[in-house]
């Protein structure tokens, strides 16, 4: 159905490249009017009212899945957008993230207990001497949103400490996340602490971050860079992809 | 014929501050050029030299004695303050930075910000109000010290942790506005201590940055609240945000402040646009990329960039990498040397 909620209508006017808004406006199609009320309510950061519609969901008999993927998913990619394209910032994207964990408390239990395969497995931290976590935290909802099986190292993430989790998690993908451009130099002694414990062939290293840039990414050795949470999920598929063709070959 | 005078460098920093000519424009240092290889040369290290008076001066010498910067920092961190308040600490070794552990905050509200009745004398404070006397003995009145007091927003990350403050700004922007005002009350105690040390002029850190939060969040939150720090200061302050800036840097030219220190995520030639003469620039030389990663070549670049696009105080971008190499620290001044050679002839 056609988008029929009127500030959700435009909100999705925020979204102007032409692949985000086929790809988003194909999933707001296929939400119904509770869908597109649910992801409005999301994007405004109305955590409480994300709550009520999502068990009001739940109750008519949606399915956890059609719930994540129209509702919850379809307005944090809006979301994303918006704060990729500086409309809105961190504190906008929080509340929509509070909402976002709000209803997700109704949804995962359900897909735990479906038993739903994971699309990979990944460990995720700030590096060692950061405290900060905001950037890190957003990522891993987007990534557990999308299907991943994510393992929070915390912050102040030493490099044997990542090492130590790929070996534990049998992680496939390594995330690191700094804020500060003091602290950018420990992911590049984390990727070498990784390839001097003889693990660098097992997993692809993402890295993302305010400083970070693909520049510094590349020289570090990485092999994905996120500018932000939506760009994470997408480096996430790709390398996950990659991984498993090269495994297979 | 009249030679040129040429200035000392308290004379070349101020006077660059306030606007007024320079006999060339001088290497700065508003947030830390503290690395590893400077601590182990004096043989004063962190986390001791952030803690400990005498430790500290010798470290924060070495900025001016070894690398030719024209001003020297004693307050190599941003914690300092946080500590004396009783924040949970992280301080670290050596080769890392000492930290705030924001995920443990130790206020909720406006009501519960208070500041100790001995808070000044907090060893951690001392150090660097202890530091300015004894660097003012070893280098006389000719070098500049620039001291360092945290504003309301860099605080409130501190005491109340980013998220659940970044979260209030929306939940209830009354209730941070109340937070802000207390805060202040730090900021101005702390920045006069150093004055009254003998501090020339303040950096003025205020996290407010365009990689957290919109421009139109400095003028709401912050303006005024800066520019009654510039009345209540009485020193030339430089107010420092890392990240994006260049969107609020027109509110940013409206606070007062002597000059900003801004990033190298910003373009020095749109920065100088943005700010239309309503402020002096310091910066914007990249930390990690440049100085950490690259070569005296590429350091001279960066610095010839800066001073074509008319920044009028050259540094580092923020607090550098503490494994920094020293050989491209030192290609700062002499770049700026060469460029003033042959760019200021006469």
């Amino acid at each position: 159905m056609p988008i029929v909620n009127e500030g959700l209508q435009k909100e999705f006017e925020y979204v102007t490249r032409p692949g985000e808004r086929k790809h988003i406006g194909e999933t707001l199609d296929q939400a119904d009017e509770l869908m597109q009320e649910m992801a409005y309510a999301l994007i405004t950061g109305k955590h409480l009212e994300v709550d009520r519609l999502t068990r009001e969901a739940l109750d008519k008999g949606y399915t956890a899945n059609r719930i994540l993927d129209f509702g919850l998913l379809a307005g944090m990619a809006i979301v994303g957008v918006k704060f990729r394209d500086n409309i809105i910032f961190v504190p906008e994207v929080l509340v929509a993230a509070r909402a976002m964990k709000a209803g997700m408390a109704h949804v995962e239990p359900i897909l735990s207990a479906a038993g739903v395969e994971p699309k990979g497995t990944i460990i995720m931290g700030t590096v060692k001497g950061d405290l900060h976590d905001i950037g890190k935290n957003l990522c891993i909802m987007m990534l557990r949103g999308a299907g991943y099986t994510v393992h929070d190292l915390g912050v102040d993430t030493a490099p044997d400490e990542f090492v130590d989790a790929i070996d534990e998690y049998e992680a496939q993908l390594v995330g690191m996340s700094a804020l500060l451009t003091t602290t950018m130099p420990n992911m590049g002694r984390t990727i070498n602490a990784i390839e001097e414990a003889g693990l660098r062939d097992e997993v692809r290293v993402m890295v993302g971050g305010a400083p970070v840039t693909q520049e510094f990414a590349d020289e570090m050795g990485a092999d994905g860079y996120g500018q932000n949470a939506v760009e994470c999920v997408d480096r996430a598929n790709e390398l996950i992809v990659l991984l498993e063709e090269l495994r297979r070959s | 014929m009249n030679e040129p005078k040429q200035m000392t460098p308290k004379e070349r920093v101020l006077n660059a501050l306030a606007g007024k000519p320079v006999d060339r424009p001088p290497v700065s240092n508003p947030t830390s050029i503290a690395t590893v290889e400077l601590m182990d040369l004096v043989d004063a290290p962190f986390p001791e030299a952030c803690r400990n008076p005498e430790l500290n001066a010798r470290l924060a010498v070495t900025g001016h004695t070894q690398l030719g910067f024209d001003s020297i920092q004693p307050y190599f961190s941003i914690i300092q303050e946080s500590s004396a308040l009783g924040c949970d600490m992280q301080w670290e070794q050596k080769d890392n930075w000492p930290t705030v552990r924001m995920s443990n905050p130790i206020w909720r509200g406006p009501e519960d910000v208070r500041i100790p009745p001995n808070f000044l004398e907090h060893p951690d404070n001392r150090a660097v109000t202890e530091s300015i006397g004894m660097i003012r003995q070893e280098v006389g009145d000719d070098v500049p010290i620039i001291g360092k007091t945290m504003g309301p927003w860099t605080l409130a990350y501190h005491v109340f942790g980013v998220e659940p403050f970044l979260l209030a700004t929306i939940d209830d922007p009354d209730e941070v506005m109340r937070s802000l005002h207390k805060l202040k009350e730090i900021s101005v105690l702390f920045g006069q201590a150093q004055i009254d040390a003998g501090a020339d002029a303040l950096t003025f850190p205020d996290h407010a940055t365009g990689d957290l939060v919109s421009g139109e969040y400095y003028r709401r939150f912050l303006l005024e609240i800066h520019q009654e720090m510039v009345e209540r200061l009485n020193v030339p302050l430089i107010l420092h945000i890392c990240g994006k800036t260049v969107d609020r840097m027109p509110y940013i030219a409206q606070s007062g402040m002597a000059a900003f220190h801004f990033d190298s995520r910003n373009d020095p030639a749109e920065a100088i646009d943005a700010v239309d003469d309503g402020i002096r620039l310091v910066g914007n030389l990249n930390n990690p990329e440049t100085l950490y990663a690259r070569g005296p070549e590429e350091v001279r670049q960066e610095v010839y960039r800066a001073l074509e696009a008319g920044v009028q105080l050259i540094a580092p971008e923020c607090a550098i990498p503490l494994k920094t190499r020293l050989e491209n620290l030192l290609e700062i001044p002499a770049a700026v040397q060469d460029w003033a050679a042959e760019r200021m002839p006469g």
